[in-house]
């Protein structure tokens, strides 16, 4: 699904250069639930940049989904997250104008999707993250965890093979951050794969495989580990709920 | 595709409407003005581009004024027009009462019965010898032109009546509808008859502003003196070298009489007109003026947008949009609030030309000028966003996972 080799990715200014990866290489397997961790600095969101095509690197190769991404252009790249890759963002970076349909039909519109066929898609994601009959609410009346489930809903209605997301529950209490693990969870099952950038332990160990970036490279790769039972047991996804 | 991202961009427009109502009312004024004041400046441009009639490129005019007890207007200006029409490169001169387009001169009324009665048909007229109709240039169409021996004496009083005229197509008509007006008698206000022996194509009087500029009656009579007003007229490109020689000459060929203005009869033309450009040259620069502050608000507006959705603009991308995507998106969120303005511009300009024509008797509006407003002014707002749009285009998509 995702493989990177030998990637490296030099900022440069008129003084310093900042390597922040340096001969990385990292596969992610279709399916899989990878958590990237590390310490601040030590090149995650670099990292999450070019996975999610959002910044280009200097040396090695990366491709997803079996697309060699090195040398696209800016609009194939665009296409290309669109199709493949839904993100996650922290701060939600919900369109505060635009209502909940309108939000989650932003990634459908750029696809030149027809109107009938977007519409089912935004209700079947929006009743899949339990916001079925918020539609029309604007993302200023919803919860913090709510905006988060719309932004789930947003990345999982163009039915990417590809999730990323960056510190999902970093700005929510530990209630909605459980509700928004289990949704991704449930989302895995259904067959996305997942790339969960935190800096949270917490969060990592529920996922299937843990990367820790230190330094920009990879220096601690460890596989599945069952979850502790407790740390899985569902939240109900009620469409009031966290409000 | 457009069409179907105009609904989303209207619904986050009107969420955040106050910069957005604000242009648009820009643009409504801007289109209020802008529509009327091309309209007018196309109305002046037209009256000053008006056909004189005359060959006035090539026509010169000299006045004198004789101030001694001894000083024989009769002979002076006989030796005046006997040099003037010596000259190489003159074509013909004539003595006048009054100079074409220079916002003096004399009128008469005309009557259809000696009794003077009804409103008459007023005439500007001109006293020419035989040599008037070749000085002006002007064309005859039907009848034919004085003879010497028709061509009155001087008469301050004005009683000899005068048997026969020449009249523009213009004043023929006004007299005798379509009818052939060689031949045909009128009166004028003492109820004396006049002949038309000579109709002219065309030739405008003395007064621009007048709705009758084309009356002018051509009168076969010496004009009377001290004073002494010539027309010149010069073969193409000798006028002035023409206008130099006559001063020298005629500034010391006769000690008796002072020699006031040596001119071209389109300084007079353009002197006539100077109010009509002024008023051209200010309202071109208004809207000018006008045209660049909307461009500037429309261009502040798309810039504004552009910095406060930075983050948004990074996401989009981030989500699949390409730069063309971006770059539309602002254009249409443009072309909505424009559009908004023109309409409402639309109906104010209409507003506007109304009240202006109730006004001052002006024509109305001509709807041809408010589409050329409304698509300039579409065109102006595209413009003026198309610089913020192209540096939304520019936003990385990696600003999305920047925490601010």
């Amino acid at each position: 699904m995702l493989a990177m080799r030998h990637i490296s990715k030099v900022f440069r200014t008129d003084l310093i250069e900042t390597h922040a990866l340096r001969d990385f290489s990292l596969e992610v397997a279709e399916g899989d639930f990878v958590a990237v961790t590390g310490p601040s600095g030590s090149g995650k969101t670099t990292f999450l940049n070019v996975a999610g095509l959002l910044e280009g690197f200097d040396t090695g190769s990366y491709q997803l989904d079996g697309v060699d991404t090195s040398g696209l252009s800016d609009d194939a790249r665009s296409r290309l997250r669109n199709e493949k890759i839904g993100f996650i963002f922290q701060s939600f970076n919900l369109i505060p104008d635009l209502d909940i349909f309108d939000n989650v039909d932003v990634p459908l519109r750029y696809r030149r999707m027809k109107a009938a066929d977007r519409r089912e898609r935004i209700t079947s994601a929006l009743d899949l993250v339990g916001l079925g009959s918020r539609a029309h609410h604007m993302p200023s009346q919803l919860s913090g965890g709510q905006q988060q489930r719309v932004a789930i809903a947003r990345a999982i209605a163009g039915d990417p093979k590809f999730l990323l997301a960056d510190e999902p529950t970093g700005n929510l209490d530990s209630l909605m951050a459980r509700q928004v693990m289990d949704l991704l969870e449930q989302i895995n099952e259904m067959g996305t794969t997942i790339v969960l950038v935190t800096h949270d332990p917490e969060l990592a160990r529920r996922a299937q495989r843990n990367v820790q970036i230190i330094d920009g490279q990879v220096s601690d790769y460890r596989p599945y580990e069952p979850h502790a039972p407790a740390a899985r047991e569902p939240v109900p996804l009620a469409a009031g709920a966290g409000a | 595709m457009i069409t179907q991202d105009i609904r989303p961009i209207l619904s986050a427009l009107l969420r955040n409407r106050t910069g957005a109502v604000l242009v648009a009312l820009q643009v409504a004024i801007a289109l209020a003005v802008l529509v009327n004041a091309v309209y007018v400046v196309k109305q002046r441009v037209d009256k000053i581009g008006r056909p004189t009639g005359m060959d006035i490129e090539n026509i010169f005019m000299v006045t004198s004024a004789g101030f001694a007890a001894d000083y024989d207007h009769a002979a002076t200006t006989a030796a005046d027009l006997s040099w003037l029409r010596s000259q190489p490169g003159v074509r013909a001169a004539t003595l006048t009462s009054g100079l074409p387009l220079s916002g003096g001169g004399s009128q008469n009324t005309l009557y259809p019965t000696p009794e003077v009665k009804g409103e008459g048909t007023s005439m500007n007229y001109f006293d020419v010898d035989e040599s008037g109709i070749d000085t002006l240039g002007v064309r005859l169409v039907a009848g034919r032109n004085f003879r010497a021996d028709e061509i009155l004496p001087e008469d301050p009083t004005y009683r000899k009546p005068v048997p026969g005229f020449i009249v523009t197509r213009t004043l023929a008509k006004a007299l005798f509808g379509t009818e052939d007006a060689v031949g045909k008698v009128t009166y004028d206000g003492l109820g004396r008859p006049m002949t038309v022996i000579g109709v002219i194509d065309h030739m405008q009087g003395s007064w621009v502003d007048w709705d009758k500029i084309g009356q002018v009656g051509l009168l076969p009579r010496r004009a009377f003196g001290p004073r002494a007003l010539y027309l010149v007229r010069t073969a193409p490109g000798q006028r002035d070298a023409l206008i130099k020689s006559a001063e020298e000459h005629l500034s010391v060929s006769e000690p008796r009489r002072v020699l006031q203005y040596v001119r071209s009869l389109d300084y007079y033309r353009d002197r006539s007109y100077q109010a009509d450009r002024n008023m051209a040259i200010f309202l071109v620069t208004v809207t000018a003026l006008l045209g660049c502050v909307t461009a500037l608000g429309i261009f502040a507006l798309a810039t504004f947008n552009v910095n406060l959705r930075t983050r948004q603009i990074g996401t989009r991308r981030a989500i699949g949009a390409r730069k063309a995507d971006i770059v539309r998106y602002f254009m249409v969120e443009n072309w909505l609030v424009t559009t908004a303005g023109v309409l409402l511009g639309a109906a104010l300009a209409l507003g506007v030309g109304y009240s202006l024509s109730r006004a001052y008797q002006l024509p109305r509006l001509d709807l041809y000028y408010l589409v050329g407003g409304v698509v300039a002014l579409w065109a102006t707002g595209q413009v003026a966003a198309w610089q913020p749009s192209r540096r939304a285009a520019k936003i990385s998509p990696s600003v999305a996972t920047r925490t601010v």
